[in-house]
């Protein structure tokens, strides 16, 4: 009844809208769409359109997939980069868990325990890399320090790394950099959860374990599958770091091709197709991955409420 | 040997700091409502939580049943706590909150659900057992912390001021209902609140705290008609307890407290124990009712002195007179002049039998 007061009260009560005000809203929002349009959309049909055309400009459906998959390094650009985003985002989402948990703890110095290691976010990967590489040559920090403590007796040499050593090395320092970023968002999840919570499992009779496993990491799990996303969807794209570091390809990467056909070979033909291609590529990449984990990670949720 | 008893109990958070519950005494019988009343650090919670386990003790000891529970972990104690936040878990749906304690003593599955199904109704909360917390009010949320300190059995319900995150109009019919389930339970009972009237009308005794020491262990009406320290006059009630300072004098008509503007005759039944403190201050309380107003300046044996209204403040069922005895603000509580004018000019007689004193230096009643 009440629907049906409401219906004639809108069509009596107020006035028909003229058809100006009716495209008001249009009108206020058009800025933004044109703005998408120009500066979103047309970049991205036009590199959509590279990849389904080849060098006549002539339409091809797989042709440039072709081109990449035989062009140089491709098959270890693709291994690397699923290496690094799979033992990356372990990594760094295992110690920043660790770090949260210890940090969000009540004790003596966790504010400047907190603050030291928030300091890597504060640096610029052109920076970081830096820090790096004059830690990693022959005659960096690194083996200075290794020397001055005596553990070791040679230089070590880093910068000859190959393959998945390179790899590693790379997502060391990646690690080094990023954890901070996850460890935040944790934090701000454990600040969620009220110490009643815990104290009430207590009570009842849970242990520590049983504390953290049931209470704790599932109360997380918002901020725990935010922080996962962010990370997976950062190491798919990794570039800046590896090639700072390592230089162009010694640890090749998706993202590192593309920046190696745009920054290094720009002159040849097929540079613009492969990148473009390499591209596309990533994007699907990173959509795939993303809905994945979200399929995944919202199975497990279901799946817990309905065990209990 | 009482249900529970607390010996000695002591609480220092560090070494050399405060005494937060100070060599507390008290025991507690089985069945009995029990509450902490007293102003925010007053050491109620404290105590409350070294009893669940959740704090460790300084000094003393805790026994329930005759057994000390010192050494034992929270589940081995048999309590089970209500807290202010509920705490009740927002990844588990009702069910999972209230059968999670059963999960962890590993209660086969068809127990579990008969015990959470019946735990659930004796809150009523039998409809909402597939919902998660967000998906409730926060009068809903805390039955389910209710349903979910039942289904354990304890031998004993800490409550930690369960109420007081509830709107006013709620936290007054749920605490009838919590009164109701500790009734239908058989339960044994400790409530811990720093509101007077929920106090009031929940326990069979309350235990009156301020600082970390016991004031006063009493019914509802002893603390309140015959109340053991000057705090808990002044704690209890609304308005509370109005305190005039005196000096104890001995004159031909006998035994005078002399204040500010008034001097009032000691009745015969406490002449003797006033005594002691002629000469002396000593301080005087009546409890807002007990001041018998007269518009027609009647003097009884209670006599205390003629003021002026100053401020009438209408409620309903009674009013609220303000007037000044000296320099003292007083309140007057009174259901038979509720529609005097602010400015009428009356006598002040205190009623028989209800006048208080209490020593300056201890604060402890003297009688």
């Amino acid at each position: 009844m009440s629907k049906s007061t409401g219906q004639a009260a809108s069509t009596v009560g107020i006035p028909k809208k003229s058809s100006f005000s009716r495209i008001i809203p249009y009108v206020l929002l058009a800025p933004v769409f044109i703005y998408y349009a120009v500066f979103w959309l047309l970049p991205v049909v036009s590199g959509v359109k590279e990849v389904f055309t080849d060098l006549n400009g002539d339409f091809t459906l797989v042709g440039n997939f072709k081109l990449m998959a035989e062009s140089d390094l491709f098959n270890e650009a693709v291994m690397n980069t699923a290496a690094f985003a799979v033992i990356s985002v372990i990594l760094q989402y295992l110690l920043a868990l660790v770090l949260a948990v210890l940090l969000s703890r009540k004790f003596k110095g966790a504010k400047l325990l907190m603050f030291v290691a928030m300091i890597p976010m504060a640096i610029t990967p052109t920076a970081t890399a830096i820090l790096w590489k004059t830690g990693l040559v022959r005659d960096g920090w690194i083996n200075t320090l290794l020397l001055q403590f005596h553990l070791i007796s040679e230089p070590l040499v880093f910068m000859n790394a190959e393959g998945f050593k390179a790899v590693l090395m790379v997502i060391l320092i990646d690690t080094w950099t990023v954890t901070p970023s996850v460890m935040i968002i944790l934090i701000a999840g454990l600040q969620g959860l009220q110490r009643e919570m815990k104290e009430a499992a207590y009570t009842f009779g849970a242990n520590k374990w049983q504390i953290f496993k049931d209470i704790v990491l599932p109360i997380l799990k918002p901020s725990i599958t935010t922080s996962i996303i962010m990370r997976l969807i950062a190491a798919i794209q990794v570039w800046a770091i590896a090639v700072m570091v390592m230089g162009y390809s010694k640890t090749p990467f998706l993202v590192e091709r593309i920046a190696f056909y745009v920054d290094v070979v720009p002159g040849v033909d097929t540079s613009t197709k492969l990148a473009f291609t390499y591209s596309f590529l990533t994007t699907i990449v990173v959509l795939l991955a993303t809905v994945v984990y979200l399929k995944v990670s919202h199975k497990g949720v279901q799946k817990g409420g309905e065990q209990a | 040997m009482s249900y529970l008893e607390i010996r000695n109990l002591q609480k220092k958070y560090t070494k050399n700091g405060p005494m937060i519950v100070n060599n507390m005494n008290l025991s507690i019988e089985k069945g009995e409502f029990i509450v902490f009343l007293g102003p925010s650090g007053c050491g109620k919670t404290t105590t409350i939580r070294m009893i669940s386990g959740l704090e460790e003790v300084t000094g003393g000891d805790i026994c329930i049943e005759g057994e000390s529970i010192l050494a034992k972990k929270p589940k081995e104690r048999g309590v089970s706590m209500i807290f202010q936040s509920y705490a009740i878990w927002p990844h588990m749906t009702v069910f999972d909150n209230i059968a999670y304690p059963l999960k962890l003593q590993n209660v086969p599955r068809e127990e579990i659900r008969r015990r959470v199904e019946t735990a659930a109704a004796a809150t009523d909360i039998q409809g909402l057992l597939k919902r998660y917390p967000a998906q409730m009010s926060g009068g809903q949320r805390q039955r389910v912390a209710v349903s979910r300190a039942i289904v354990v059995e304890p031998k004993l319900f800490l409550m930690d001021e369960p109420l007081s995150n509830l709107d006013a109009k709620l936290r007054v019919s749920m605490r009838t209902e919590l009164k109701n389930i500790h009734n239908k339970l058989g339960a044994t009972s400790i409530f811990v609140t720093h509101d007077q009237a929920e106090a009031m009308s929940l326990a069979d005794r309350i235990v009156v705290m301020y600082k970390g020491n016991i004031e006063q262990i009493g019914t509802p009406m002893e603390v309140y008609q015959d109340s053991a320290t000057r705090f808990v006059a002044e704690f209890i009630g609304t308005p509370p307890t109005n305190f005039f300072m005196t000096s104890i004098e001995r004159t031909e008509e006998g035994v005078q407290a002399v204040g500010d503007g008034f001097c009032y005759q000691v009745p015969v039944g406490l002449t003797d124990t006033l005594l002691p403190y002629a000469g002396r201050k000593i301080e005087m309380g009546v409890r807002p009712e007990y001041i018998e107003i007269s518009p027609g300046l009647d003097r009884t044996e209670g006599y205390l002195t003629d003021v002026d209204i100053r401020f009438v403040e209408p409620q309903g069922s009674h009013s609220i007179l303000i007037a000044k005895v000296g320099a003292t603000e007083i309140k007057i509580h009174t259901t038979k002049y509720m529609d005097i004018a602010a400015g009428s000019r009356v006598s002040l007689n205190v009623k028989e039998g209800r006048v208080m004193f209490f020593d300056c230096d201890t604060g402890k009643r003297v009688k």
